[in-house]
């Protein structure tokens, strides 16, 4: 299929982009990082372009349906997405550094998706369950928020870099370039509340949709449950900034917490017995 | 008395902290991940056979087998939702305060230190100046405060004071939502049923507690169809269904996954499905004469067949789906007037049973197709029939939840993107000439402030010519 031979290519791509965001960062040239912009610019809309052509084949084999049912075709969104608002990041703040921690991200999954044997890229048909209408709003607000979250990750880490250096070592450039901790420190709070209103509305999605599929809105299901354990660690990280004034490493620290559940509501579920199995291959 | 209101006051801050409201947000998170990985309700049986005794009757004692809705668990919610009203309390005088207070126009303090191009010069007297950008803030913004100091005029004007309510909203939601999930709990039910094709229930088998209860209308299963695509994969499941009160149809609907059917407040949801063995069985008989002849006919349970060519008639008395573990199988009863009726087995795996225990036919006429002659019967299939698995479930508790989920997303979106952004306006008159000032403060956002900032500096601008400040 031309779309799955498209996809595992832009892996490249992500992985040039990653490539020259790093050589900008050691070596401090600006020019690589323009470089890097337009290389992950291009990946976004090849990417965007070889997801829409999957929703056309899928159309033409006669199972039509938004490429968000099974394993492969979440982590191609979650590339993407994590792509879309990193550039949207970007061109905000117009500064580049955080490519070099977010773009691994994008590439990782796509690698994952593309070259593990155990996922497989063909299209298959919808099961009753996936055939509803909440399944496009579901998967888009989950992984933006899921996304959301990485690029907090992303921000966490340089923060902790930035801290983390001694004072005899701030003219490298790499920590140099970075922007001041204060600024990585308001950009994640930012991006934490996209991620969690984006999360909020996820798993409101999911719910709704569970209500029509299972009889049921909540049923305890790994998934669900780890999605809460999700939410409820962000909800600690607003509060404790927001009330208790608490800032920089903590919340950071906090933070990488928080991706890392997400990875596990992503990923390590699948482990686990429960009603989301459609989303484990 | 002093000591009992100092202990109500200890009472009330623990209450009130968000220490406290962090600390169990972390406990019901470190709760739900045990819940995970502890096999709960009915997954729970295998996982429970292979713990030992005594770690079985710890967990058993926790409740984490079905930790969700075990009392401490229910505590720890109880807590946090007590924790959010107290909290809530506590503080949301102070966002009234703030939503109603109107600070005065003529605060000179907030002009010191604002940045110059917050300033231009119009050469245009006082007065009029002032009337014309009266008349441009109340276009832009409600409630536009002026005050007169001398030849100088102040204005203050606000935008976005509901922002304070924000995080209260999500409070409440979230209040909302565990009271949802209360009343579907105490007035609620989720149950089980399932229903052969052709049969019709009553009642249904509550979850988890093994009890029926009773619909107060019958339900009635008129067909089930499975289809598959071409990979083998499910496609649809699709039940007939056809409800009944006092014997009469009063509705009939399709329902298939994600389209659940509802019937006087009990919504139904297709669940899963199975066959078991029908009523009817697909036989084909061969007579062995000078001229052999088969036939092949559907039989029913008990129906009385007359024998082709014969005199005598023959029935299929029972049928098994797994007969002496050699697969399915039916009895046959001939009667006929040659004498005494005879019964016999036939397998729908003869000749595999024959192969593998040669002669057990004519060892045993009891299980021998042909124990009548001369005709021999073959059983070709049993035909099955499907029942389908519904889930029942009423809870009144779902408008409700779903009520606090749309006042969660607002209030989220309040709490998150909308602030209280405040303006001071002044226009010093000084010889003919007038100096305008803005100052602006903003609870939040400092740069969706600064982008607004510059909006009305434009407008306020925009009578005089936008002449540069001098």
């Amino acid at each position: 299929m031309t779309n799955a031979t498209i996809l595992s290519y832009i892996t490249f791509v992500y992985f040039a982009a990653f490539f020259f965001y790093l050589c900008m960062m050691i070596m401090g040239k600006a020019a690589f990082g323009r470089v890097a912009t337009w290389t992950c610019i291009m990946g976004f809309f090849g990417q965007a372009f070889a997801i829409g052509l999957r929703w056309y084949e899928s159309y033409k084999m006669g199972i039509g349906h938004a490429p968000f049912s099974n394993l492969y075709e979440s982590l191609i969104f979650f590339s993407w997405t994590i792509i879309l608002l990193y550039l949207i990041v970007e061109w905000r703040t117009k500064n580049k550094t955080l490519g070099v921690f977010v773009s691994p991200l994008a590439f990782l999954a796509l690698a994952y998706a593309s070259f593990s044997p155990s996922i497989d890229s063909k299209i298959q048909p919808l099961i009753p369950a996936l055939k509803s209408n909440w399944l496009i709003a579901h998967v888009i607000t989950c992984f933006f928020g899921y996304s959301a979250f990485g690029i907090s990750f992303g921000l966490s880490l340089m923060y902790l870099i930035k801290k983390g250096q001694k004072e005899e070592r701030r003219g490298n450039f790499f920590v140099k370039l970075l922007p001041g901790a204060g600024v990585l420190d308001d950009l994640n709070y930012q991006i934490v509340a996209i991620g969690f209103l984006m999360l909020t509305l996820g798993i409101i999605t999911g719910s709704v949709w569970a209500h029509s599929a299972w009889g049921s809105y909540w049923s305890w299901d790994p998934k669900e449950t780890w999605s809460l354990i999700t939410w409820l660690v962000y909800a600690v990280v607003l509060h404790s900034r927001m009330v208790r004034g608490w800032r920089g490493r903590k919340i950071a620290m906090l933070c990488i917490v928080g991706f890392a559940c997400v990875l596990f509501t992503y990923f390590g579920v699948n482990y686990l017995a429960g009603l989301h199995s459609y989303a484990k291959s | 008395m002093e000591k009992e209101k100092k202990s109500q006051n200890i009472l009330w801050r623990t209450l009130s902290s968000v220490k406290l409201t962090i600390v169990l947000l972390v406990l019901i998170a470190i709760a739900s991940v045990i819940g995970t990985f502890i096999p709960q309700r009915e997954e729970a049986v295998d996982f429970a056979h292979r713990l030992s005794p005594q770690t079985f009757h710890f967990f058993q004692m926790l409740g984490l087998f079905d930790m969700y809705h075990t009392a401490w668990f229910r505590i720890l919610i109880g807590a946090l939702a007590l924790n959010l009203i107290i909290c809530s309390m506590d503080r949301f005088p102070g966002a009234w305060r703030r939503f109603t207070a109107r600070p005065r126009p003529d605060r000179s303090k907030i002009f010191q230190g604002i940045p110059e191009h917050q300033t231009f010069v119009v050469s245009q007297p006082g007065e009029s100046v002032s009337s014309t950008l009266e008349g441009l803030l109340q276009s832009k913004y409600k409630g536009v405060v002026k005050k007169l100091s001398g030849s100088t005029v102040y204005f203050y004007a606000d935008k976005g004071r509901f922002s304070h309510f924000g995080v209260y909203l999500v409070h409440l939601s979230v209040l909302v939502i565990i009271a949802g999930a209360l009343i579907g709990s105490f007035f609620g039910f989720e149950a089980y049923v399932n229903i052969l094709e052709g049969d019709q229930v009553s009642s249904a088998m509550l979850r988890g507690k093994m009890v029926p209860v009773d619909l107060g209308f019958t339900v009635r299963c008129d067909d089930f169809k499975v289809s598959f695509y071409d990979n083998g994969a499910p496609k649809e499941y699709r039940s007939d269904l056809s409800f009944l009160h006092n014997g009469e149809k009063v509705k009939s609907a399709v329902l298939l996954v994600n389209h659940p059917v509802k019937f006087r407040g009990i919504t139904f949801y297709q669940s899963s499905y199975g066959a078991v063995p029908g009523d009817k069985a697909l036989i084909r008989i061969v007579r062995r004469a000078s001229k052999p002849q088969t036939s092949s006919l559907t039989v029913k349970l008990g129906e009385k067949v007359p024998l082709p060519l014969d005199d005598g008639f023959f029935t299929v008395s029972q049928i098994k789906d797994n007969f002496m573990n050699m697969g399915p199988a039916i009895l046959i009863k001939v009667a006929s007037q040659k004498g005494k009726p005879i019964r016999f087995w036939v397998f729908q795996y003869q000749d595999r049973i024959r192969r593998s225990f040669p002669g057990i036919f004519e060892k045993f006429p009891k299980l021998n197709p042909s124990a009548y002659k001369p005709y021999t019967f073959y059983l070709e299939e049993i035909e099955s029939k499907y029942y389908t698995g519904l889930q029942l479930s009423k809870d009144p508790g779902v408008p409700v939840v779903w009520g606090g989920f749309i006042l969660i997303i607002g209030g989220l979106f309040i709490t998150f993107f909308a602030s209280h952004r405040r303006f001071w306006i002044r226009i010093e008159s000084r010889g003919g000439k007038s100096k305008i000032s803005v100052a602006a403060m903003a609870s939040k956002n400092p740069v969706g402030l600064e982008r607004e900032t510059h909006e009305l500096l434009q407008t306020l601008k925009t009578p005089f010519g936008d002449k540069k400040n001098d």
